[in-house]
Formats: structure tokens, C-alpha cells, sequence
């Protein structure tokens, strides 16, 4: 298997602060990671370093051996990203297949507008994210699940190799939030691809992902899912007052008045 | 009506006047969307230290604003970087200053015949050939670039993290985006005036705004709204001899507040 990700002694320091601390992480091609730690964390910075928008004071990242600096001057796109805000006018003139569109300029290059293969890719996108009623509505007129879908079909649009997303189920409801990750999961085979997922919900984060990264300025720990909810491990990320309550399908409470 | 449009002064006006609303109303798209009407108002105010330069030197007062405020935009930016300041104190630093720089040389020169009143309020009598070749050029220069990179300024607008990680060099573009507005301030000046040439690139993609249901579609309505308001602007100015940037100005708010009405009653 293809090392995607491959982060040495990563350091960022923000106005005099250490914000990420010599972060060590070996990411495979073809898994899907969570990363999980609470605001102030460095998760964003993380992610943000490994697209080569910032910069680390020290340490290296590869991606598939490259500086990510270096990406997108290249013509591939290896990264389909989500930020967690987007801060656009309410009036922003744009369908939602005109933001999906987005995620094809890369492919499309300078000097040159998406053409007909363009748009049925992103159609096809608009549609598996169960959005692709929606391609002609004006995109900022959305709820925020529908411009969520629509953001991860423009992610994916440029048929990436890794995907980033940050805080992606901001705005979906728990039976949304439950389809989207199964949807991420059949995409990881059908696409080749590597999924790096940021979030806060560290109890479905470890329903869904292979391994998991726990980020509180230090990488306090990466690997199964399961060995995050360690009581160590969750006191390094949130202090001493966290537990996890892991329910089963049953609901107890539910049955006990059921039965009354 | 034929005693306005033939007259060379009023041609050479409407010539500019027609030009510069192109470029304003694609301008006018992105500053509305970025939120940077302040910037707008901040290069123009600036401006008036470039023209107080060009008198002083005997140069055109137009083309020395053009090179002064091609730098003041690139001190703003690289002030509120390095200073990591938002953008709208080094706007606040640099304008106050620019105009006090030009007060000062203008007080040191005591040239009291310049036409300040033109720069500051708009003056269509005072356009000199030059001056139109050199709107002409700029203008479509300045367009053409736009056009060209409009996907692009599109995405930066839409989000700029997205567009660095699409291969897109924001930084760079940024400053482009800059000096094309500080050109396309000072070739307003001499239609509109330093007070009031930010209104034209605020009013019509504010207009635009209202109805734009896409980028095309906003710039094509922005574009429309700075058109009807130059024509309109200049025979009224021709008409009952007011300064020609008061009466754009004026045409491009009753166009934008008969728009929200409208809007508002849909």
C-alpha cells in the first residue's frame, strides 16, 4: 500500500504560540481517518498544512512524497477540500452546479471555462449527494445540509485522491450525518480514495473511520478507532471530565417504559 | 439632444463616460461580493495626492495618480500583511495620509489656478484628448484582464482557500485585482471626481446584486446600471450645468433605490 500522507516532526507556530507540536503521522492510500480534539486543537491547522496553504515552522509533510507547496502548480488534482466555513455573501450569484463546477477548474486550467463532460461530472456528483434536484437553485438560498451536499459534490468533482473535510457534518442531521458517512465509506473503494475527516463528534467519528488521530496541539494518538476512547487518551484531548457513553441498538430507557 | 452629441466635448465625455462604466460595472461585481467597498473610497480619497503630484510636476495629474495609487494599493496590501492588521486600517492610514500629502504640496506649489474643483466633483469639459486615449487604452486593458481571469476571481471570491488549493496564486491576484481598481478610479476621476467615483463601483454591483442570479448575469446587470447612469448622469449635467459626477452619482442611486423597491415588492 502507497504511503498518501507522511508528516515528520510537523511544527506550526502562530504569533509567538505553538499551535501544532511535533506531530509524527503515516497515512495509507485508500484509508479513511478521523481527527478528533477539541476547538483550538490544531485540527485545522493540520488539515491546512497538509493542503500547503500554511506553511510549517518546522518539520515535513509529503504528499505521495511531494511538498504540498508544490501541488497546485501541478495539473492532477490530489486534493477535494471542505472547509468548515464559507462566509459568502447572501446573495451570491451562483446555482449549485456552478459551485460544483468550481471543483473542476483545476482540470479545466487557466483561460478556459468547464465545458459539457465537466458538467455531467458534476451532475453526476450533484446527484449521488442526493442533491441533483437542486443544480439550477441559487446555491446561497439553500438550507445548510443542502449547500453541505452540494459542497462535498464540488469537493468531489475534481475526482481527487484525497479528500479533506472539515467539520463536514455541520448542518446535517443525524440520519443525514449516518447516510453521508456510508456514502464516504463506498466511495473510498469506488474512487481510490483517502478520506481525512475532521471532527468534534468523536462517537460516530469512531463508527465510520479506520484509524483515528487524536490532535490536542500533540498527536496523542493514531491508530483503531476503538483505543481513541481510552480513558488516557481522552483526558489528553479534553481533561479529566469526559467519558464516552457507548449505546447499543437497543434503547434501554425507551423498552423499560415501553413495558410500564 | 443632436446639440449634445455633437459636440466635440460632450463626444470625448461620453466616449470616457461609456468606457469607464464597462469597466466599473465589472469591477463593481467583485468589490460588492469581497466586501470591499472601503478600499474603494480609500484608493480614491489617495488618489488626490497622485493628481497634487502631477501638478506639482507638471506632469498629467492623471498619470502620476495612476502610478501613485498603483503603489498606495500595493502599501495597503502589504501593510495589512505584514502588520496583520485587517485591511481596513492600513485603508484608514493610507488615505488620510495621501490626502494630507496632497494638501501639503499643493499648498507648497500655490498654484490656486489649478481646476481642483474638476478632480474633486467631476469635470467633462476639462477631458483632453490624452486623456481620452489614455482612458481608452487602460480601459480596455484593464476589462480584457478581468475577462480573462474572471473564473478565477470568481473562485478567489467564492473562497480563497479553495482557490489556492485549485492551483490558483491569490496572493498574486489579489494585487492584480488592485492595481486594476486603482486604474479604474483614477479614469473615472476626471467624469465623476475624487469624492464621489467610489459610488460607481459600489452602486451598480450593489444593484446587480439584487437580481443576479450568476456571475454573468451580475456583471452584464452592473455593467447596465453604470451605462444608464453615466448617459443619464451626463445630459443632465450637460443640461443644468452641474458637475457631471453629482448628476452620475444621483442617476446610479435613484436606479438602485427604484431596484430595492421593486425587489422588495416581488
Amino acid at each position: 500500500m502507497r504511503i498518501a500522507i507522511q508528516i515528520e516532526n510537523l511544527s506550526v507556530i502562530f504569533n509567538e504560540k505553538e499551535v501544532l507540536k511535533n506531530i509524527n503521522l503515516s497515512i495509507e492510500e485508500g484509508h479513511f481517518i478521523g481527527i478528533v480534539g477539541p476547538n483550538g486543537g490544531g485540527k485545522s491547522t493540520l488539515i491546512r498544512a497538509i493542503l500547503g496553504i500554511i506553511r510549517p515552522s518546522s518539520g515535513a509533510i509529503k504528499i505521495f512524497g511531494q511538498d504540498p507547496a508544490l501541488l497546485p502548480g501541478k495539473k492532477e488534482t490530489v486534493f477535494g477540500y471542505l472547509p468548515q466555513h464559507l462566509n459568502i455573501d447572501p446573495a451570491f450569484p451562483s446555482s449549485a452546479l456552478d459551485i460544483v463546477l468550481m471543483g473542476r477548474y483545476k482540470k479545466t486550467g487557466l483561460f478556459k471555462w468547464p465545458g459539457t463532460k465537466d458538467r455531467e461530472i458534476a451532475e453526476k456528483y450533484l446527484a449521488m449527494m442526493g442533491v441533483g434536484n437542486l443544480k439550477d437553485a441559487q446555491f446561497s438560498r439553500l438550507s445548510g445540509g443542502q449547500q453541505q451536499r452540494v459542497s462535498i459534490a464540488r469537493a468531489l468533482a475534481g475526482e481527487p485522491r484525497i479528500l479533506i473535510l472539515d467539520e463536514p457534518g455541520t448542518g446535517l442531521d443525524a440520519v443525514g450525518q449516518e447516510d453521508f458517512y456510508h456514502l464516504l465509506k463506498s466511495l473510498l473503494k469506488k474512487m481510490n480514495l483517502t478520506i481525512l475527516m475532521v471532527s468534534h463528534d468523536i462517537g460516530t467519528v469512531t463508527t465510520y473511520v479506520d484509524e483515528i488521530s487524536c490532535l490536542n496541539i500533540n498527536l496523542y494518538y493514531h491508530g483503531n478507532p476503538l483505543g481513541a476512547l481510552d480513558d488516557k487518551v481522552l483526558t489528553s484531548l479534553y481533561g479529566k471530565n469526559m467519558d464516552i457513553l457507548m449505546h447499543s441498538g437497543v434503547c434501554e430507557k425507551c423498552e423499560r417504559l415501553r413495558s410500564q | 439632444m443632436i446639440e449634445i452629441i455633437s459636440s466635440p466635448f460632450m463626444q470625448k465625455a461620453f466616449l470616457a463616460g461609456i468606457l469607464i462604466s464597462i469597466l466599473t460595472g465589472i469591477i463593481s461585481v467583485f468589490i460588492v461580493l469581497r466586501k470591499m467597498s472601503f478600499i474603494g473610497a480609500g484608493i480614491s480619497h489617495a488618489a488626490f495626492g497622485g493628481i497634487a503630484i502631477g501638478f506639482f510636476s507638471g506632469l498629467n495629474p492623471l498619470f502620476t495618480a495612476i502610478i501613485y495609487t498603483i503603489f498606495v494599493a500595493l502599501g495597503i496590501e502589504s501593510t495589512s500583511r505584514k502588520g496583520k492588521m485587517t485591511e481596513d486600517v492600513s485603508i484608514g492610514i493610507f488615505y488620510s495620509v495621501s490626502m494630507a500629502l496632497g494638501i501639503t504640496i499643493i499648498s507648497l506649489s500655490k498654484s490656486y489656478n489649478i481646476d481642483l474643483f474638476g478632480y474633486l466633483f467631476g469635470n467633462i469639459l476639462a477631458i483632453t484628448n490624452g486623456e481620452v486615449l489614455l482612458t481608452l487604452i487602460t480601459a480596455l486593458t484593464v476589462t480584457a484582464f478581468m475577462v480573462t481571469f474572471l473564473k478565477e476571481f470568481f473562485l478567489i471570491t467564492y473562497n480563497e482557500e479553495l482557490a489556492m488549493v485549485s492551483g490558483i496564486n491569490v496572493r498574486f491576484f489579489n494585487i492584480l485585482f488592485l492595481i486594476a481598481l486603482s486604474v479604474s478610479i483614477v479614469i473615472s476621476i476626471r467624469i465623476v471626481g475624487i469624492i464621489m467615483v467610489s459610488a460607481l463601483l459600489v452602486i451598480p454591483g450593489a444593484t446587480a446584486r439584487l437580481y443576479a442570479k450568476s456571475l454573468i448575469s451580475m456583471i452584464a446587470i452592473s455593467c447596465l446600471t453604470g451605462f444608464t447612469s453615466v448617459v443619464a448622469g451626463l445630459f443632465l449635467s450637460y443640461e443644468y450645468d452641474i458637475a457631471s459626477g453629482a448628476c452620475i452619482v444621483l442617476t446610479a442611486a435613484a436606479i438602485f433605490f427604484v431596484s430595492l423597491i421593486l425587489k422588495n415588492r416581488e
